[in-house]
This record gives C-alpha cells, structure tokens and sequence, in this order.
C-alpha cells in the first residue's frame, strides 16, 4: 500500500490509539502517515484517527502486552525513522503502514508475516469508455495516457516495469489528490492498492475499476533488524488473529475481506505466486547493474530542474521588475496592492501557492486548469517574483535622483528614462542577490513535486526506495549534480558583474 | 529666447523664488549670481521642468509655455520645454554604465529618436569639440572631473537645445578642471556657429566676467539686477 507522502514534519504528531488504562505498559509506537490514508489510518468527522490498520494496531497491541502510540511521519520515509536509536523521542518500534514485502527493506529491516494480500487495481472515470482494461493504457495511437501513482509504491514500480515510457506516470505524493485528478479528468487513471481502491470507488461515485486486479502482494510490518524478538511476537500475534478471526472482522468492517485473505490465512509463510503478467521479470535472475538506468534517470530529471529554472526564473524577474517599478514609480494608489502581493508571496508557502495554483484554482477559475508543468513554471514564477520585486526596488532607490534628472533634462519621457538609464543601473546593482535566488529557485524546484512534475529531488526519492543498498550514493550523485549545476550560475553571475561594471572601457 | 515672468516657487512655507521676471535672449551668455540660498539653482531647475512652481510663467520661444500651478504641468510640455532646454548639472550625472560616446548618444536615440549611425556622427563630433575624442570608449568612472563635465556640456548640445542651463558646472572640480570646463563654456560662446542660449550660475565670477553678456543678480528669490556685466552692482562680483 502506498498512501500519502505527508507534508508532515516527521513524528510531529504523537496519537495514542490505545486505551488510557494502559498508560504503564511499554508503548509499542508504529509508525504510519495519516494524511490521506482511508482505509489505512484517518480521521472521521469526530477527529478520531480510524483505520483497519489502526484497530490492526490495537490488537497487536493487545496481545503484546504493549500500549499502541501511533507516530506521524513521511510515508515513503517511515523506515528511516526505524534508524534512529530505539531511545530517541521520535523514534518508532515498527512501520505499519501498508508496507509491501519487499527485498530491498528486507535487508535492512525484520518483516513480519503477511498481514494482509493486497492486488493493484486500475481506476478510472466512470465515463472514460476508451479505458476497459489494462492493456488500454498503452494505446496504439494518440498521446499517451497519464497514470497517477504514488511515490515509492508497488503500483509505481508496476506501472514503471509494464509500461515503461508508454504512459505519462504521473507521480504523487497524496491519493486523495490523484484521485481528485482522475474525478476531474485531469489524469486518465490511476494505480491503487485494492484497500484505497476500495474506498475511493465507494467515496467517488465518478471513479470505476476497470481490468482485473493484479499484481499480488503482501502487507508486512518492519520492526529493526535486531528486533527479531518483537517481529516473531507481532508474527504470532498476526498468525493467531488470522486463525481466531479477529483480523477478518476488522478488515469485513471495511470492505477488505476477500479471497486472497483466505488464502492469506492458509499461507502465511512463502511467496505469494507470480500471477501471469508478473512472469517475465520473475523469469530472469541475472542482477543487472542499475547505475547505468540510474544515472540516465537522474539527468533526466536534472534536465527537467533546468527546464523548470530556466523558463520561470526569467518569468520571475520580469513580473519582479514590473512590480518594483509599480512601487517606485508608479501612481500612489497601486502601491498598496502591489505591497501587499509582494507581501503574501512571500509570508506564505510555495508548497501552498503551487497547490494552490494547480489543485484549487482549476476549482475556481476552470479556465485556468493548467498542465503539472504550466502550473511549476507559473507558481514558481509568481513565488519569486516577490523576492525580485524587492531585489529590484532597492535597486531602483540606490540609483541617485540626479540620474533620473539628467534623463529628463535631456528630454526623454519618464518611461524612457526608466528603461534606458534607471533600470540598466538597478539590474546591475541587484545581480548578487538575483543570482542568489536563481540558485535558490534551482532547488525550490523540487517542491513542483507536488504537482507531479519529476524533478531531481524526486527523482532522487524515487530510486531511493527501490533501491536502498545505495541510498548514500544516490543522494552524493544527485547533490553533486546539483551543484553542477548551481555552480555555473555563481560563475555567469560573476561574469555578469564585470561585463556592466561601471568601470571598464567598451563600446557605446 | 526664454522670457520667465513673476515665477513664484515655494518650499513648504518658504519662498524660494519670489515673482522673478527676466529675460534671455537668442545666443546670450547669462551669468545669474547672488549668495547662497538667493534661488539660482532654483531657477534653473524651474526653467527645466525639474521644479513645479506656484505661478508664474516660463516661455521658450513663442511656442512653449510652462505655466505655474499647484497641479503638475502637462507631460507634453514638459517634454517640449526639455527638448529645448538642455542642462548641466553641477555633479554631472552622466549615466555610469554607458561610455563617454554613449552618454552623448543618449540624448539624440533616446530623446530625439535619431538613428545610432547618425547619433554616433553627431557625438564624435561634440566629443571632438570638448576635447575628448580619445576618450569615447571611457565609461565616466575613468575619466576626471574636469573631463565628466566635458562630455556633460557635450551630451547637453547634442539634442541641440535652444539654450542650456549650466548649474554650477565647476563647483566640484579643482581651479585647473575648473578652468578646462571654463574654457570649453567659453569656446562655445565665442563660436559663431553656435547660437543656444547659455545660462550660467556660478560661484566661479571671474570667467563669468569674462564671458558673460548678462548678469542677473538675485537676493532672497528676487532679481536685483538684470543686465550688463559692467552697470552689475560691484557687490556681488567678487
């Protein structure tokens, strides 16, 4: 299962899910994402955190002897708060949270027992008639269809495996939000775990499930590697609630009771067996070196973070320049609005305004409904442009006012002046601090990951957590790009400042 | 010619120029002194456009006048006046990011919409005029102040004004940049070919003396004295 990369500061929020009576026993603290995650962990109308996975959690709980204490954190990041020392005030005892067995965790964490079999299940809308089935995706002729998935997730690497680049994979990091894309048609399908599939399609009257399920899988529970006593327990505690029934009645009162748990319940041990689109891979043993596909990967998405810079950051600086010399220049009464646009911008989040520009404005202005890509550029555009306006005014009031005069006393009209002698003045003086945006913005350009754009950061995220042997390599390869990166802006920005020093002879 | 009549400008609730009357004629050199704080600058500016003034009235020639008012002047006014009335400030304000040969193009692209072929003919010339023709690729950090001042005068004549205004056009210069500036002012009015009126304020009285055909003399934002060099009140010639 895959929920939600929440926006969430790791464990910032503490819940217990137990009852209060048992507040001497030793916590048992699993860790989960919150956010988004019906059927898994939510909140109902009361503000209580519900969930098949809560009451999984309570009766695991119960049966150790422990008091469950649910730990917010990053879904896709949930293991790595298995890192911290067992004695650390934000750190958890397991993950529990829809994770799938997997090798690569494996060899860094214990798992438990299966605990649920979950299949993947294509959703689309209920009036998207050319989408019946799975092989609709790839079709033989127009664009390519956009698929929803979320990071890090069986159904990404499903999807990533099968369709490879014949399907626009659209990646998020929140299902409520792909799914929301699919109601409104701005994404044709999507790939869920058949638990928010099962939700979503009872919440979302304009979502259908099209195809057969696929791709089996097994729901674990990760515990440190040298826990081993605690995974058997929760292993036990797993096996008997399957055979007792507890586990049934939980996942019944959701609608998750179906014929893979019965198998499940029969099962518990080995692998789940490939079903027959799983074949081909599964057939092939031999390891491959993943550097090569790596790499190739994260240049793309590099390529991407400089496409994103190059276009907005001039967009940026133009509405910066205009802005500033509303303010400076401009009639009295637009220094208000202007004042308080450069205000908002920039006291609020660009997380926020890029959701804002791409998720709630199509809500509002439908005309405005912009492509992952339009909506990056604009948003990041907009955010910047406050920084610049203010790089730009003060720019503009460093320049002496006898400048401005000499302009005037030659007869050239305000606008004139303006553009000929004041501005080439201010740009010159604000190159320091405009090229210092210009980096900033280089890696703000990971937030537009929110908005299923694939820059390098998520890039970096998404190989990551399947590959987790080079996780430090990983994140060295993509630092080091982007400071290749970054580093010929310091240079041109330099460059910059002695090509108009005020101080070197050259032509007129 | 510009004729300025019962020009009133306030600052706050201080007078600065008090119904000032006077008249410049066609290719005059005019020497406007009084003690500091009289409103020669003042004057200058208002002339320019660079002042709004109260009342009064400014009229170049017979077809542009500025008149006084609590409301700022029409633009195109404005413009027309500027266009015809160049000035030379006493800090020079060239613009530090063009050349020397830039700055006085400024004037004939940018004001007057001329092509940069014919602006840079035009500025190679001036520059030649003032003395700076090695100097055109200088920006005018690298050049003197006496020089500045130079390509000042220059890029004021290359709009080919009806009359500059010079404002203490050699107050931040030492005696020796001050006498190279004098002695372009003074080439220009002797030139024969060059009929714009130039109006000079100066501390700097012993050239103006010599160059001058009109003193005009203000205490307190009022004329005093307007006329010859030498029926100009001793006084305030030293």
């Amino acid at each position: 299962m895959e929920h939600r990369l929440s926006l969430w500061v790791v464990a910032a929020l503490a819940v217990t899910s137990g009852p209060a009576a048992a507040q001497e026993k030793k916590p048992l603290r699993w860790g989960t994402d919150p956010t988004g995650g019906a059927p898994y962990v939510y909140q109902d109308a009361a503000g209580t955190f519900i969930g098949f996975e809560v009451e999984l959690a309570d009766y695991l709980g119960q049966k150790l002897g422990r008091t469950p204490v649910m730990k917010a954190g990053d879904w896709d990041k949930l293991p790595q708060l298995l890192d911290r020392p067992a004695d650390s005030p934000d750190a958890i005892d397991v993950v529990l949270n829809g994770y799938e067995l997997k090798e690569s965790l494996q060899s860094d964490y214990t798992a438990t027992t299966p605990y649920y079999a979950y299949r993947l299940v294509l959703l689309t809308h209920k009036d998207a008639d050319s989408l019946k089935d799975w092989k609709d995706l790839t079709p033989a002729a127009g664009p390519k269809r956009s698929v929803g998935v979320l990071n890090a997730s069986a159904a990404y690497q499903y999807a990533k495996d099968r369709f490879a680049d014949r399907v626009e994979l659209a990646i998020n990091p929140d299902v409520v939000t792909v799914i929301g894309l699919v109601r409104d048609r701005r994404l044709d399908a999507t790939v869920q775990d058949n638990p928010a599939a099962t939700y979503f399609l009872k919440e979302t009257p304009a979502l259908k499930a099209v195809g057969e399920p696929r791709q089996p899988g097994f729901y674990v529970i990760y515990t440190r590697k040298a826990d081993t006593d605690l995974a058997a327990g929760l292993s036990d505690a797993i096996k008997d609630g399957l055979r007792d029934g507890t586990l049934r009645r939980i996942y019944q009162k959701y609608g998750l009771w179906n014929g893979d748990q019965e198998w499940l319940c029969y099962h518990q041990t080995g692998r789940w067996p490939a079903d027959e689109d799983a074949g081909e891979e599964a057939a092939s043993g031999e390891k491959v070196n993943p550097w090569p596909r790596m790499i190739r990967e994260l240049l793309g998405a590099a390529g991407m973070t400089v496409f994103l810079s190059a276009t907005s950051f001039p967009l940026a600086m133009l509405l910066g320049l205009l802005v500033a010399l509303g303010r400076v220049y401009g009639p009295r009464w637009l220094a208000v609005p202007l004042g308080v646009y450069v205000e908002v911008l920039r006291g609020t989040p660009l997380l926020l305004q890029l959701y804002f520009v791409f998720y709630l404005l199509p809500g509002v202005i439908p005309v405005l409904t912009l492509s992952p890509l339009q909506a990056g550029i604009i948003g990041l555009a907009i955010n910047y442009s406050a920084y610049e306006a203010e790089n730009y005014r003060a720019g503009l009031l460093a320049i002496p006012r006898g400048q401005m005069e000499a302009a005037l006393a030659l007869g050239m009209t305000p606008l004139t002046a303006i553009r000929t002698v004041i501005v080439p003045q201010a740009l010159r003086i604000v190159i320091p601090p405009v090229t210092n945006d210009f980096i900033a913005l280089f890696k703000d350009t990971s937030v537009c990951s929110v908005i299923l754009i694939t820059e390098l950061t998520r890039k970096y995220n998404e190989l990551y957590n399947f590959n987790r042997e080079y996780i430090a390599e990983l994140a060295f390869v993509t630092a080091g790009l982007y400071l290749v990166m970054s580093y010929p802006m310091a240079l041109l920005a330099r460059w910059l400042e002695v090509r108009t020093s005020t101080k070197g002879e050259r032509g007129a | 010619m510009i004729r300025v009549s019962n020009l009133v400008k306030d600052h706050g609730p201080a007078r600065i120029l008090d119904g000032v009357s006077v008249t410049f004629g066609k290719g005059q050199v005019v020497g406007i002194v009084g003690p500091s704080g009289s409103g020669k600058s003042t004057l200058l500016r208002c002339i320019n456009g660079l002042e709004q003034f109260q009342a009064g009235e400014v009229a170049v020639g017979d077809t542009i006048t500025l008149t006084g008012s609590p409301t700022p002047p029409p633009k195109t006014t404005l413009l027309r006046l500027r266009r015809a009335v160049g000035m030379v400030f006493q800090q020079f304000n060239l613009f530090p990011h063009m050349t020397a040969l830039g700055n006085i193009m400024s004037g004939p692209v940018y004001a007057l919409g001329k092509a940069r072929a014919e602006a840079e003919a035009i500025a190679r010339r001036l520059l030649d005029r003032v003395g700076l023709a090695d100097r055109a690729a200088a920006k005018p950090a690298q050049l003197s102040g006496g020089q500045q001042q130079r390509v000042a005068i220059a890029r004021a004549l290359a709009v080919n004004p009806a009359a500059i205004l010079f404002d203490e056009p050699t107050s931040a210069l030492d005696p020796k940049m001050s006498a190279e500036v004098m002695r372009v002012i003074d080439d220009l009015a002797n030139d024969e070919q060059v009929q714009t009126t130039m109006v000079i304020v100066s501390h700097d009285i012993r050239p103006l003396l010599r160059i001058a055909d009109v003193m005009v003399v203000l205490e307190r934002g009022q004329v005093i004295y307007s006329g010859t060099v030498n029926d100009a009140p001793p006084g305030y010639l030293e």
